[in-house]
């Protein structure tokens, strides 16, 4: 008995001990807070960022750019946290955000849906949260204080804007075209931007669209779903890739099939679609034709970011929604600009010097093309 | 100190990894409070990290079960995936009421445990590869039943979700200066219940003994007069069903559906339960030890995440360290404790 | 008749016929092999029995390993996936070296395998010294690696994802120009050979089950069994390393949570299939490799017919609840009984007449 009372006092010892922790942090918690700005932090702006995952180029680019806007010398302390693709863990990191205090919460969501609770607690905190890349779908919209991103479906449209004028350009026919749709990770914005481009196009041309598979945004699920397809659907002369990393996937696939990739569909090769074009590679794909045309995705969320912290910093209203430019990009010079929604967006010319500069770019690390006005 | 080492040594096997455990969880979250402060003082950040792993605390209940009696069970994960899949395709999709969404968890996880006890208690299968095929199942039909992830928007289920019920005497003054008082979700209520329930059971009542008896020698408790393949049967049919209930649980805390949802839940049950002092060689285990398992096991995470580690990576590290360190110490312990028991 | 049920190439085989002659009725294109050509100009064979060829033979190599672990140790090591995601990436770190997206190589390959092999043993070691000193159950032990093992193949790369643009690199989950039959199988014949090899001329096989058989009286007999379980998860380290390497060479680089996703638990599979005990002892080498094509038959078909990948999980515990509920002794000893209450009851049906 008295070994087991030992075993009981030293755990209810600790277990008192913790709740007086907790419990001295009540009366104390007023006086924290009025003494906390007077230490070392008061320059410092602490920023939450809760990413979705590194699942793609994509995601590491803009990783990558979040880390090097907010750095000390910057005036700012970022804490990162990567969720590794769970909505549960984002809803954590973001719970611990509000507990640690920080100034503001970067979100980029890993879908859509499901964020009303927790943003409203970080709304109650007096947290201003601002989302990047893919939307969330909230009942109330003040629960957030802007959006940074992409226009996916633009993106999609854009692309086969440029797939129609293409087959038109070649007289290659509608019912001879057979895509098959490599999606992303199912709920994402960009997923569903990108399908539903592709469907809307394709009912409007008369494309037929012969398989729908998911390819998670990765390049071992792209060669996988590319590999499968080949098998099934020999008839299928367009792949759709909704990211850079399926599309590295599903050309390895086509080549180790004894396939060619290529534009030029009507001899039997196979042509890449693919989105994003963040490294240089991809853009390289595209001048050896294997990609026959990218729409870009831009990743570099952060010199944006941190504008819009500025200026609410400065008590200004940032844009509630901020879309980013993007380009085109082909190696044919048939096609100079497409047509969207009555607005032109220019196709830019990949040119060996384009990459050079691109890469060199990239491997510096300094890859950050000039902002529009209205951010700076 | 004399006595104090009389008593080490008389201490049972049980408690003495049961007050491990203890003792680590607190000098960690000691730790937590002291290096990152701040965060973890407020009595929420605790709250939150129960609230999270409410469902958790379940599933690691239901494998401490099956490990006493020297068994395992690897589906759990896959059954919690199941379970909220279920419940939010007949919620969203048939407009379900709350209380049959419920019963449908509650089914599903007797199923499993109802299937797989009898396949591993009357027909001798190794456990092992009928709950991988288990969690293989309910992996597959989690998709089968629905491939994309999405969120529950049932209103009657959206009010439970969002119930809480706070902490009398806590809370904390946040930045804007309001007093927000600390909550916890039901789940957590459901999930402290049975803890305590199963605590009573294990302790007090025969079949409870039981569990111990069978794991701690199959041969002698066959002698004993106990229905060994009952209490096998009973132990997975009760994993099966704190699955189903688990998975409930943490269906309430996400309120979504998906096929990735719970993935290596049931590798983060058997770890917790390791850490709370329960051997997977059987017949040594305790509920409130898996509790403060899963409390160690969570607290390590959250204090990567908010310590800005900033790489994924030291999660799964860190986590694999400290069941490695326990299984280390496990080991020691035992083998001490025999060359004590020799001598 | 009892002779050829007995046998453990019986499971396996007649599962092989099974799915083979469900193909044949389904759709008998499935057994169709087209020669066609590569970029490259390469001759190479397509289709869906070489799809199987190609992915169990990374399988197969796995089944070697954890026949082994299985026998002596009597569980089963479910890091395997885990490990082939860090030795990738260490070969993938020796190849590419500081630049991830290297034009050139910075090793030769061979360097970098073996440098990935090291790893691999290391690891194994390190799972085999849990189970064979400290006494820990296998599947609890390979549990530490499972869970850091992805953590660490993605620290290992810093959590970029190099590329290999060199196209000999890719030779050997691909093909090597001039045959058309895929390497990885050419890789797992070697393989086969040399286990076969070593199981033939030394007691390794002997110990192995013994050891797994009866611990304690092997030990008696002077044998000694920590070591020989450890140098059952060193094998199987070795395994990991060339199905690793086949792995990151199929698509020259790597995606540390995805990678060899599931592997451990098909290997598992594939054990089970070729009739092995899972709780150790007896083995039969050659059954658990057949075991490894048959899972991968059974996976394709399964793609054939339209199962999204996702899915496949369900069908698969089917077929191996099924599997395991036949091979159980309970179960067989009441089909045995059955079988000759019939038969008796027909010796006397025969009398009679």
């Amino acid at each position: 008995m008295k070994k087991k009372s030992l075993a009981l006092i030293l755990c209810c010892s600790l277990f008192f001990s913790f709740l007086g922790a907790c419990g001295a942090n009540i009366g104390s918690g007023m006086g924290d807070h009025a003494t906390e700005p007077a230490t070392e932090e008061e320059k410092l702006t602490v920023v939450g960022f809760s990413q979705v995952g590194a699942e793609s180029d994509w995601r590491s680019a803009n990783t990558e750019s979040m880390k090097s806007v907010f750095t000390a010398y910057n005036g700012y302390e970022l804490i990162f946290d990567d969720a590794q693709q769970k909505q549960t863990n984002q809803i954590m990191a973001i719970r611990n955000f509000i507990q640690q205090e920080v100034d503001y919460i970067v979100l980029a969501p890993v879908t859509e849906t499901g964020w009303d609770t927790v943003l409203q607690e970080a709304h109650d905190a007096g947290i201003p949260v601002i989302i990047v890349d893919r939307m969330v779908d909230v009942s109330d919209s003040r629960l957030f204080e802007c959006w940074v991103g992409s226009n996916f479906e633009l993106e999609a449209r854009k692309m086969c804007e440029w797939l129609r004028w293409f087959c038109v350009k070649h007289n290659i026919l509608a019912e001879d075209v057979y895509i098959a749709d490599i999606q992303g990770t199912i709920g994402a914005s960009a997923q569903i931007g990108r399908t539903e481009g592709l469907q809307k196009a394709a009912r409007e041309y008369g494309w037929n669209i012969v398989a729908t598979v998911e390819g998670e945004f990765t390049r071992a699920k792209g060669y996988e779903a590319t590999q499968q397809l080949l098998l099934k659907y020999p008839k299928m002369n367009v792949v759709y890739c909704e990211n850079d990393n399926e599309a590295f996937g599903a050309i390895e696939a086509i080549r180790d099939a004894g396939k060619q990739v290529g534009s030029d569909i009507k001899n039997g090769e196979i042509m890449v679609l693919s989105f994003d074009g963040v490294k240089p590679e991809a853009l390289q794909d595209v001048l050896d034709d294997s990609i026959s045309c990218i729409a870009e995705c831009n990743p570099l969320h952060g010199p944006r970011v941190e504008a819009i912290i500025r200026k609410l910093q400065n008590g200004e209203t940032p844009q509630k929604y901020e879309y980013v430019d993007e380009d085109v990009f082909s190696a044919y010079e048939e096609i100079e600009n497409v047509i969207v929604d009555s607005k032109e967006y220019p196709i830019t010319l990949v040119t060996p010097e384009l990459i050079e500069r691109r890469r060199a770019e990239y491997d510096t690390g300094s890859y950050v093309e000039e902002l529009p006005d209205n951010v700076y | 100190m004399q006595k104090l080492k009389e008593k080490f040594k008389n201490i049972s096997d049980t408690n003495l990894l049961l007050l491990i455990t203890i003792v680590v969880f607190f000098l960690m979250y000691i730790g937590a409070v002291v290096f990152q402060g701040k965060g973890f003082l407020k009595p929420q950040t605790f709250f939150n990290i129960l609230n999270a792993n409410a469902a958790l605390i379940l599933l690691a209940c239901g494998l401490s079960l099956v490990m006493i009696t020297g068994s395992i069970d690897i589906s759990v994960g896959g059954v919690t995936a199941l379970v909220s899949m279920c419940c939010a395709v007949y919620l969203d999709y048939q407009g379900g009421n709350v209380f049959v969404s419920m019963l449908i968890a509650l089914g599903i996880g007797l199923a499993f445990g109802l299937v797989q006890g009898i396949l591993i208690a009357y027909l001798d299968i190794q456990p092992f590869i009928v709950t991988l095929a288990g969690m293989f199942f309910a992996r597959g039909m989690t998709t089968i039943v629905h491939t994309n992830p999405f969120n529950v928007e049932n209103p009657n289920f959206v009010a439970l979700k969002e119930t809480r019920v706070n902490v009398p005497g806590m809370g904390s003054v946040n930045k804007l200066g309001v007093y927000v008082p600390a909550y916890v979700e039901l789940g957590v209520l459901v999930a402290l219940l049975i803890v305590l329930a199963l605590f009573f059971i294990l302790r007090y009542t025969k079949l409870g003994r039981n569990f111990y008896a069978v794991g701690g020698n199959n041969q002698s408790a066959l002698m004993l007069g106990i229905n060994v393949k009952r209490t096998k049967f009973f132990a997975h049919l009760l994993c099966g069903v704190l699955a189903g209930i688990g998975g409930y649980v943490y269906f309430l805390h996400v309120g979504s559906g998906a096929p990735s949802h719970a993935q290596g839940a049931e590798m983060n049950a058997i770890a917790s339960s390791i850490i709370g002092g329960t051997m997977l060689t059987g017949g040594v285990g305790n509920i409130i030890g898996t509790f403060f398992g899963v409390l160690s096991l969570s607290t390590i995470q959250n204090i990567v995440s908010s310590a800005g580690l900033d790489q994924a990576w030291w999660t799964g590290i860190t986590i694999a360290a400290m069941l490695c360190l326990f299984l280390v110490i496990q080991s020691v312990v035992m083998a001490r404790k025999k060359k004590q028991v020799k001598k | 008749m009892s002779k050829i049920f007995r046998n453990q190439l019986f499971i396996p085989i007649a599962a092989l016929l099974l799915l083979a002659v469900f193909n044949l009725i389904a759709d008998p294109s499935f057994f169709k092999i087209t020669l066609g050509y590569n970029s490259a100009g390469d001759p190479v064979l397509s289709g869906y029995l070489m799809t199987i060829l190609d992915y169990g033979s990374e399988l197969a190599i796995l089944a070697i390993g954890m026949t082994l672990v299985t026998a002596a140790s009597g569980g089963q090591d479910i890091s395997v996936g885990a490990a082939i995601a860090i030795s990738g990436s260490v070969v993938l770190r020796v190849l590419c070296g500081r630049d991830h997206h290297a034009e050139t190589m910075q090793a030769p390959i061979i360097v970098a395998f073996l440098i990935s092999c090291v790893v691999a043993m290391i690891f194994g070691a390190f799972n085999g010294a849990l189970v064979a000193f400290f006494k820990i159950q296998p599947m609890v032990a390979t549990l530490i690696l499972f869970t850091a093992g992805r953590s660490i193949a993605a620290w290992i790369n810093n959590n970029e994802l190099p590329i290999v643009n060199e196209i000999s690199f890719s030779y050997f989950g691909g093909f090597i120009p001039g045959i058309p039959v895929p390497t990885p199988f050419f890789i797992a014949l070697a393989c086969v050979i040399v286990i076969f090899l070593a199981l033939k001329f030394t007691n390794l096989g002997l110990y192995t089950q013994s050891v797994g058989i009866n611990e304690s009286s092997s030990r008696l007999n002077g044998l000694n069994p920590e070591f020989i379980k450890f140098l059952a998860f060193i094998i199987l380290g070795l395994c990991v390393a060339v199905a690793a390497l086949i792995k990151v060479s199929r698509l020259s680089t790597i995606n540390y949570s995805v990678i060899a996703k599931d592997i451990e638990m098909d290997a598992i599979l594939a054990v089970a299939l070729g009739g092995n005990a899972l709780s150790g002892g007896k083995f039969n080498m050659g059954a658990s490799i057949l075991g490894a094509y048959v899972i991968q038959f059974l996976t394709t078909t399964l793609y054939k017919f339209n199962v999204p990948a996702d899915a496949l999980p369900a069908y698969k515990a089917v077929v191996v609840i099924l599997l395991v509920v036949f091979s159980a002794p309970t179960v067989r000893e009441f089909f045995s009984g059955l079988w000759k209450k019939m038969t008796k009851k027909g010796v006397e049906a025969n009398a009679k007449a």
